[in-house]
């Protein structure tokens, strides 16, 4: 293969695709991009085989073909050539890609292609399309929640699924920790009805929320049972889906919440954040103390001493006491854009419904803390 | 907050420690009174308790020295010499807890209330360090064993040289009874002048008073005298670094061959690992396995988690990974380690955080 490239269309190719190649492999294929050479166009592909990422980007190729190159070096030598500069990529039967620069010649050591691995494509059943504002705001606001815990797998993504909320279809995007829950939801795309639930790995969810920062047009979805594919702007993404059950999140939605309260939402955030700079670094906990229109922030440490403020709420419910996890709270309100927040309390030791007063469509629940 | 438990805080300090070593790497000067420091100018750092004998003590002026004891040698000290001994005996505490808090090249505190080997008592920890210090060293070391520091301390001079002490909670408060004051930690000579003109002797005389009286004759460390004379002293053992990783590690009795038993000692490993990691709140992202083969070979492997490990089960499955990678194995292992490092404590769902009742 043989062609030429413009640096800045190849870097940002190259960008993607080295997010998706693992730092240690253990496997050297997976280190590697394949590169694809076509009239008029270069492909560039790689894969951590749970996650695929597949773009092409406009060349001209002199001779067409395929070779696989380390992906990270690669990155790194086109990242550190000067912007505008034509890149020629060469590669021949020595196992050797050429990269030629300016008055840069780099050579390096190649892999056949036929060692690169297939991502088994299957039947992907299930089609819809999403706006790409609609899918940046099912991640945003409920990746904060995915586990990390490595036995609880299947909540280490988020469970995308077709549901009935007042009567209407929705598609909703839930993720949960074991300690706190977000769920979004969208009116549901033509096409996704009859779409399984299914939970996106967070890799594969990073990945995605990356290339939608640079796309504004609608994405392509495509999933099975065990798949999902995702189209943007000449980048395909696919991914293998977490095998599990993803839990009955809803029996842990409170509905009978009575004791409800508003508050200004950046406001609010700010005294949780002054406040818990008292509480230690380990627990981080704050104590929301209510009473009629007013709400006491408080927060002690035997080693730094206390701290309290008090703001104006709206609040008509019994005096109630009930602590939090400061990082999750600040971690839902910075997901709230409108200006009120109103939070749906139970008891100390029940669950806390927290929404955007504006916005129905996101909904959090926290469960407290012990103070 | 759960309920305090007894700590149990063991004081080691070693004998003569300066002058053992130049005892023990020059033979001429076993037997004799020695003092390590200048023999003109400067002070003694350390006598032999040869040199005790007639009087000499550390931080004696050199001449003072001399004439108490005309026969003194005096060794030029080998500070290089000190502090490596002194890393060895650290490393041989580290295998134990890693809550150390050394008070210089001889002397240290250990917390083993929670400790890395499992065992129960602190007298037998104290028995095991003395005898691994001694076989890796030659030189001996006295030990106090108490539930603090201060007791601890007091104890270590009980049977000193090469002997161990405990105070138990319930001889702690008669301990200190029959002490005069100037052996109390944080009583100087001045002090102890100051409380023999009020009358105050001895612990059971100090008890005696107000802390209204003790804050208005001694300021801000009546409280600390009020406490020390019941024995009470609640100061923490506080490591001199932060602790940057937490491992055990075992040599077996027979070398091991088969796969089953070197998974099943992998996991004894990781076992006490993590039972410390539990006790203590914390945990950590990488894992590194140690493997001593026969011909006292060491390979080491590890892994590192994107997240902080919060569960035994994603410890003992990385565990396993890791070692399976070497077996079948090429030879007979003598030596198998799990250690944690990369070590947080934010990262553990904090304490009081109630779970979602997700099924």
């Amino acid at each position: 293969m043989k062609l030429t490239i413009e640096r800045a269309a190849l870097l940002k190719a190259l960008t993607h695709v080295q997010s998706v190649v693992e730092r240690r492999n253990t496997i050297p294929i997976l280190a590697n991009v394949m590169l694809t050479a076509q009239k008029g166009s270069l492909g560039l592909a790689a894969t951590d085989m749970d996650l695929a990422i597949v773009e092409q980007v406009d060349a001209t190729a002199a001779k067409t073909g395929a070779t696989t190159a380390p992906a990270h070096t690669l990155y790194e030598i086109v990242r550190k050539l000067p912007d505008g500069t034509q890149v020629q990529l060469e590669a021949g039967t020595d196992s050797v890609l050429t990269l030629r620069a300016g008055r840069s010649r780099f050579t390096l050591q190649c892999l056949p292609v036929s060692d690169f691995p297939q991502m088994s494509e299957g039947d992907l059943p299930h089609r819809f399309q999403i706006g790409a504002a609609d899918l940046k705001a099912i991640i945003d606001r409920t990746r904060f929640a995915i586990s990390t815990e490595e036995t609880r797998y299947y909540l280490n993504g988020i469970y995308l699924h077709a549901a009935r909320s007042n009567e209407v279809e929705v598609l909703r995007g839930v993720a949960t920790d074991g300690h706190r829950l977000a769920r979004v939801e969208l009116p549901l795309p033509p096409g996704a009805a009859e779409m399984p639930g299914v939970i996106v790995p967070r890799k594969a969810v990073g990945e995605l929320r990356k290339l939608i920062e640079e796309a504004d047009s609608a994405v392509d979805v495509e999933l099975s049972e065990t798949r999902i594919r995702f189209a943007l702007g000449g980048v395909t993404l696919t991914s293998k889906l977490i095998d599990g059950t993803f839990p009955d999140y809803e029996r842990v939605i409170p509905a009978g919440n009575d004791k409800m309260m508003e508050v200004r939402c950046a406001e609010f955030s700010a005294a949780v954040d002054r406040v818990a700079t008292i509480s230690t670094e380990k627990s981080r906990a704050i104590k929301l103390t209510l009473g009629k229109n007013t709400l006491t922030l408080s927060a002690t440490s035997p080693d730094a001493g206390s701290a309290t403020e008090e703001i104006e709420v709206g609040y008509d419910g019994a005096p109630i006491e009930i602590g939090f996890n400061s990082r999750y709270l600040l971690d839902i309100t910075q997901q709230i854009t409108g200006a009120d927040a109103r939070f749906m309390m139970a008891d100390a030791g029940s669950p806390t419904v927290v929404r955007d007063a504006a916005d129905e469509s996101a909904l959090y629940v926290l469960m407290p803390m012990r103070v | 907050m759960a309920e305090k438990q007894v700590r149990k805080i063991i004081h080691l300090d070693m004998d003569a420690f300066y002058a053992s070593v130049e005892q023990r790497d020059n033979p001429e000067l076993r037997g004799r009174p020695v003092a390590v420091g200048g023999s003109h100018r400067g002070v003694v750092a350390a006598a032999s308790y040869e040199a005790r004998k007639f009087g000499v003590r550390s931080a004696m002026p050199s001449v003072t020295a001399r004439r108490k004891c005309p026969e003194l040698v005096f060794v030029k000290p080998r500070f290089e010499i000190y502090r490596e001994i002194s890393r060895q005996i650290r490393a041989i505490f580290a295998e134990y807890t890693p809550l150390i808090e050394p008070l210089s090249l001889d002397e240290a505190y250990l917390d083993v209330t929670v400790n890395l080997k499992n065992i129960a008592s602190a007298t037998r920890i104290a028995q095991e360090l003395r005898e691994r210090i001694f076989a890796e060293t030659q030189l001996t070391a006295s030990a106090g064993i108490s539930y603090n520091k201060f007791l601890a301390k007091l104890a270590s001079d009980h049977n000193k040289p090469n002997g161990q002490y405990v105070i138990t909670p319930a001889m702690g408060p008669a301990f200190v009874e029959d002490l005069p004051v100037g052996k109390f930690h944080g009583i100087g000579p001045v002090t102890a002048a100051k409380m023999n003109r009020l009358g105050i002797f001895t612990g059971a005389d100090l008890r005696q008073q107000t802390p209204a009286f003790l804050q208005q004759h001694f300021g801000k460390a009546g409280p600390w005298y009020h406490a020390i004379s019941r024995g009470i002293d609640e100061r923490p053992v506080v490591p001199d670094r932060p602790r940057k990783s937490v491992g055990s590690e075992t040599t077996f009795a027979e070398d091991l061959v088969q796969s089953s038993d070197i998974e099943a000692g992998v996991k004894a490993m990781l076992d006490d690992v993590w039972a410390w990691c539990e006790k203590t709140g914390t945990t950590g992202r990488t894992v590194t396995l140690k493997v001593k083969y026969a011909d006292f070979r060491i390979i080491t492997r590890s892994h590192t988690s994107p997240a902080p490990i919060l569960l035994k089960p994603a410890a003992e499955r990385i565990c396993l990974d890791l070692v399976r990678a070497i077996l079948p194995t090429e030879k007979p292992i003598r030596l198998l380690g799990v250690s944690l490092s990369n070590l947080s404590q934010t990262a553990a769902i904090p304490p009081g955080q109630l779970a979602l009742n997700l099924a």
